[in-house]
């Protein structure tokens, strides 16, 4: 069962005020509650079908400065800080 | 008991890139947010594009500790939020579900003391940030993030702190010494510890800015929870920050608080196959280690053990060493850099301003080998080297320290001596103890440059006759 | 002028001098402008760029300079893939202000060859949907009865194709969103196999199971697009290295003598009568031209559902987690607030899909949850995956509709979240399990809405997969849209 603190819970983790929690209860509990169909399946395999790349293509240790100012196109500060909020 | 364990993150600074783009790994000294991209940044539709030497850098860092590398290694997301962290999760390694970080269940014998290494994982440093005075505003430079970054875990194998303090300083030659990291740059080695009394919860500690201090802070912990049991009040299993000012740890959050990082594979990168030929080839091409370095200046050139211990587990004097001795002047060079080198240059910014070069030391360890200069002018002219970085036949004639070793010359210095000292010299012949008296006589006349053997063989050939 | 030609028409007719590009350009414009209000495909229209790159590769093509294969070429772009200079919103408040500082490699590929693209369209926020009721800036309606939902959550890219406003367009399909708005808008839709494509650019969602894909009128238009867009990336690990292929070369081979199988699992219970009856007229007018069509079943595919939004909201609660508002964003100040609750409420204004997701994503994986639900999920995947190997071993291609129902109203089904998830049955195993499937205009209902059929092949026979589409397509004569 999914209850309100659960829901609010969630929210916290993914970190979204829930203006109307009530509102995501039900539909959660229903969903997960087709979700757990999964746990009924029965596997003769743990593969879980990950791709996979040779060490050796994978990037060249190279420093190639980025072609533009990338955070003249984001928010910032005089001093070319991005601002956030106080800590505690 | 105490049991102590160690998060020890050391960052990759002899990297040219970062670990997922190809900004500078070197973030030091630039203007804020000048060193990055759409990727490091986090900017939507960006993709991580690993760094091969990066992982190759990491396998070292396991080879060199005694780590099992796997076939595959994988890569997760940590999630949470946190200003330095440009996408909120941080990209790294997790063994949960299969062991596939770089490195697993290493071990280090340090001072006969056997310490198990849990993990070795390859993940991505945080942006830096920097609190703004009176409105405590957060402000962020990414310039740091993405940096790429080895996390060494520890089993909980250490007693005391002197422990740690010494695994510590050892683990700081290691990865200098392999040439992946250079642990005096600032915030290249950071280090947190778990630490545990007797049956009591384990407590992290977080937040500790050196070496140093993590030894105070484990300190401080001890007394904290041995002063708690002795109480019979519980320890709680909690974080704690390492306070810097008050030289104290203060609780950040009890374990319930914990964050629940909710890890997930980062599809973006594969699963990366680390072929057994690669493993070999970075065997190959690893430097020494310490230990294996300190066992062959023992046997193959007789260099007293206490004196290999200090010379292997430096790098910069060990490189030294290694481009300047030959096979008969080892000894000399090993003391020589020992006990006058060393005692002269022991931080990194004497160091790089020492003038002296292999070639100084190889022609100066031969000479004294070759008796054409005493131990006492070849210290003075280490340190007319050192300071100028003149040849040492340059050296030699400024100073006037030419060793006087010509039967012909001595003799008549020793002739001038009897003149002087009638008495002693009576004295001499009745006692010959007393013959050092005069040759110090000799010494002094000479400036110690007289060849003390030879003196020595002319004085009592004199003194019977 | 006919706006309505194919992509390879427009290049030969191009290239000939027969069109005026600048003339094709200003009608696309003008098309926009008088359908917009009925259809809503787009979020953004870069007229004077768009009007500029014409007339300056027209005078290229007077001076018989070197140009890219494209010829100027109106192409819209789903809302969540980057091009620089414009906004890529993907649909969403979070970044109604956000202007891509840089390229989505196959934009800068579609650039080099000379395509222009006319704007960004509308989506699902995030692409989470399949109707683009979703999107913050408004549904989308299908040009074949506004009243209608045209699938999701690429609904723009379908919309504009469809109604005319470009030759073609890019989507990007995560569960079936490239294919369920080109069976609900009659247009020509292909999933490529995963790491055909580079992703780089693309705004994540799903990263394990999405890939950009062209939408277009016909299937030579969707192989000629695919020519440009696919291939290794060095932006993208994910991406294949696999020798370039011509998908236009051989794409008229035929189909005698290939075996197809019909999955069971997707033409039976709960699939709309029409849709089943177009489904077995594709099946005989593929037999009748040589094809030999046998059943398969694929019993993984009764989990698909559920593994998919598993690891789709999984994915998604990581991903969209860099919208804090903190480098780019909305116009909020942090003034006055602290960190966590700053975020929490700049967070809230995600829509209603987006949000639930998210908590289903961190549901899935929080502690002590990974195993039941994830790696089960990833499990079903193989599962799936090795399913359709052993098929492979039996068939060339796989047949289904491409969605089991008729296109609906809009509304209809907005407040069931899961009824809708379930329209996704026959679409997500694509996904799941890397393979590529194209979704092809096929009949149009007693209703007058269109019906598609989806065609599969093993992974990276593209080639394969297009010249079976190419057949189905010529079967058919449809009609135009009534807009």
């Amino acid at each position: 069962m999914v209850e309100k603190k659960e829901i609010e819970h969630l929210g916290d983790l993914v970190k979204v005020e829930l203006k109307d929690p009530e509102k995501y209860i039900k539909q959660v509990e229903q969903i997960i509650h087709y979700f757990d169909r999964l746990d009924t399946v029965e596997f003769n395999s743990d593969d879980t079908l990950r791709r996979e790349v040779d060490a050796e293509n994978l990037r060249d240790d190279k420093y190639e400065p980025y072609g533009m100012s990338l955070i003249d196109h984001l928010n910032k500060d005089q001093n070319n800080f991005i601002r956030a909020p106080k800590m505690v | 008991m105490t049991r102590i364990g160690l998060e020890i993150h050391c960052q990759l600074t002899k990297l040219e890139s970062k670990l997922f783009c190809s900004c500078k790994a070197e973030y030091r000294n630039l203007e804020p947010n000048s060193n990055i991209c759409p990727v490091c940044a986090g900017l939507p539709g960006s993709l991580p594009m690993l760094n091969k030497k990066a992982v190759e850098k990491a396998a070292m860092i396991s080879l060199a500790l005694g780590c099992k590398i796997p076939e595959k290694i994988g890569f997760f997301r940590k999630n949470y939020f946190y200003p330095d962290l440009p996408k909120n999760f941080q990209i790294t390694q997790y063994n949960a579900y299969g062991p596939t970080s770089i490195g697993s269940d290493g071990k280090i014998t340090i001072e006969g003391k056997e310490i198990r290494i849990r993990r070795i994982q390859l993940e991505e440093d945080p942006g830096r940030l920097v609190y703004e005075g009176k409105s405590m505003l957060t402000l962020v430079d990414y310039n740091r993030a993405g940096t790429p970054l080895v996390e060494i875990v520890t089993e909980p194998d250490f007693e005391t702190p002197k422990q740690v303090r010494v695994f510590l300083n050892v683990l700081a030659d290691l990865v200098e010494n392999i040439g992946v990291s250079d642990p005096y740059l600032e915030g290249a080695m950071r280090v947190d510890g778990n630490i545990s009394e007797g049956q009591g919860n384990r407590v992290e500690i977080k937040n500790v800015g050196s070496f140093r201090d993590i030894e105070k802070a484990l300190h401080f912990e001890i007394t904290r929870q041995q002063s708690l049991l002795e109480r019979s009040i519980l320890v709680i299993a909690e974080t704690r920050h390492w306070d810097d000012a008050r030289r104290i740890t203060v609780s950040a959050r009890s374990k319930e608080e914990e964050e629940d990082y909710r890890y997930l594979p980062e599809a973006d990168i594969p699963i990366v196959l680390i072929r057994n030929e690669s493993i070999e080839s970075i065997k190959k091409h690893m430097p020494e280690s310490i230990v294996a370095k300190r066992e062959r200046y023992i046997s193959q050139y007789g260099i007293p053990a206490q004196v290999a211990d200090v010379l292997s587990s430096d790098r910069f004097y060990s490189d030294l060493f290694e481009n300047s001795y030959n096979e008969k002047n080892a000894k000399e060079i090993a003391n020589i850099i020992t006990t006058d080198l060393m005692g002269f240059a022991d931080t990194r910014e004497k160091k790089l301003e020492l003038k002296i070069t292999a070639k100084h030391l190889t022609e100066l360890a031969d000479s004294i080998v070759n008796n054409k200069l005493t131990r006492n002018s070849g210290k003075l002219a280490l340190h007319e080297m050192m300071k100028t970085g003149k040849s040492l036949t340059d050296v030699i004639s400024s100073l006037d320290l030419g060793h006087v070793s010509d039967v012909g010359s001595i003799e008549k210095i020793i002739d001038e001596v009897f003149k002087e000292e009638e008495k002693a010299v009576a004295e001499t012949r009745q006692n010959p103890d007393t013959i050092n008296y005069l040759v110090g006589k000799v010494m002094r006349k000479t400036k110690g440059k007289a060849d003390p053997a030879t003196t020595l063989d002319i004085l009592k050939k004199k003194l019977s006759s | 002028m006919n706006l309505g030609i194919s992509a390879t028409e427009f290049v030969s007719q191009a290239k000939e001098g027969a069109i005026s590009v600048e003339e094709f350009i200003a009608k696309t414009l003008e098309r926009i402008k008088q359908v917009e209000d009925k259809v809503h495909a787009f979020i953004t229209v870069d007229s004077q760029n768009a009007l500029a790159k014409a007339k300056d590769i027209d005078k290229k093509i007077r001076s018989k300079e070197k140009i890219g294969s494209c010829f100027g070429m109106p192409v819209s772009i789903k809302d969540n893939i980057c091009a620089a200079g414009l906004k890529t919103t993907c649909a969403s408040k979070m970044l109604e202000n956000f202007v891509a500082p840089y390229d989505a490699t196959v934009i800068s590929r579609l650039k080099n060859e000379d395509a222009i693209i006319i704007g960004k369209v509308n989506l699902d926020e995030f692409a989470m949907g399949s109707t683009t009721e979703f999107s913050y800036f408004g549904t989308s309606r299908n040009p074949w009865n506004p009243q209608y939902v045209p699938g999701g959550s690429s609904g723009g890219s379908g919309v504009s194709v469809s109604a005319l406003e470009c030759v073609a367009s890019l989507g990007s399909d995560t569960g079936g969103s490239v294919r369920s708005p080109a069976s609900f808008c009659s247009v020509v839709g292909l999933k490529p196999t995963y790491g055909l494509i580079s992703r780089y650019g693309l705004v994540s969602y799903a990263n394990s199971i999405e890939q950009i894909g062209p939408m277009a009128r016909t299937v030579e238009d969707v192989a000629f697009l695919l020519n440009i867009i696919s291939g290794h990336d060095s932006h993208d690990n994910t991406t294949i290295n696999n020798p370039q292929v011509d998908y236009l070369k051989d794409l008229k081979s035929g189909i005698s003598g290939k075996k197809i199988g019909i999955i069971s699992q997707m033409i039976g219970e709960g699939i709309d009568k029409e849709v089943a009856s177009a489904t077995n007229m594709a099946i005989s007018k593929l037999q009748d031209l040589g094809a030999e069509c046998i059943p398969i079943s694929l019993d993984a595919v009764e989990h698909s559902v559920a593994a998919y939004y598993t690891i789709a909201s999984a994915e998604a609660s990581s991903n969209l987690s860099r919208y804090d508002n903190l480098r780019y964003g909305f116009n909020f100040g942090t003034e006055g607030y602290e960190f966590k609750a700053y975020v929490a409420k700049a967070r809230s204004n995600f829509g209603p899909e987006v949000t639930r997701r998210m908590l289903l994503g961190a549901y899935v994986l929080s502690a002590g949850y990974y195993g039941k639900y994830y790696l089960k999920a990833q499990k079903v995947r193989a599962m799936i995956k090795a399913q359709l190997d052993e098929a492979f071993k039996k068939v060339d291609f796989l047949i289904s509709p491409t969605m089991p129902i008729l296109p609906f109203k809009i509304g209809e089904k907005i407040d069931d979240p899961l009824k809708l998830y379930l329209t996704d049955i026959n679409t997500v195993t694509a996904n799941l399990s890397g393979i590529p499937a194209i979704s092809v205009p096929f009949a149009i209902s007693s209703s007058g809405l269109p019906i598609g059929i989806q065609l599969f092949a093993n992974s990276f026979e593209e080639n394969k997969l297009l010249q079976a589409a190419y057949v189905l397509q010529e079967t058919t004569d449809l009609p135009e849209v009534p807009l």
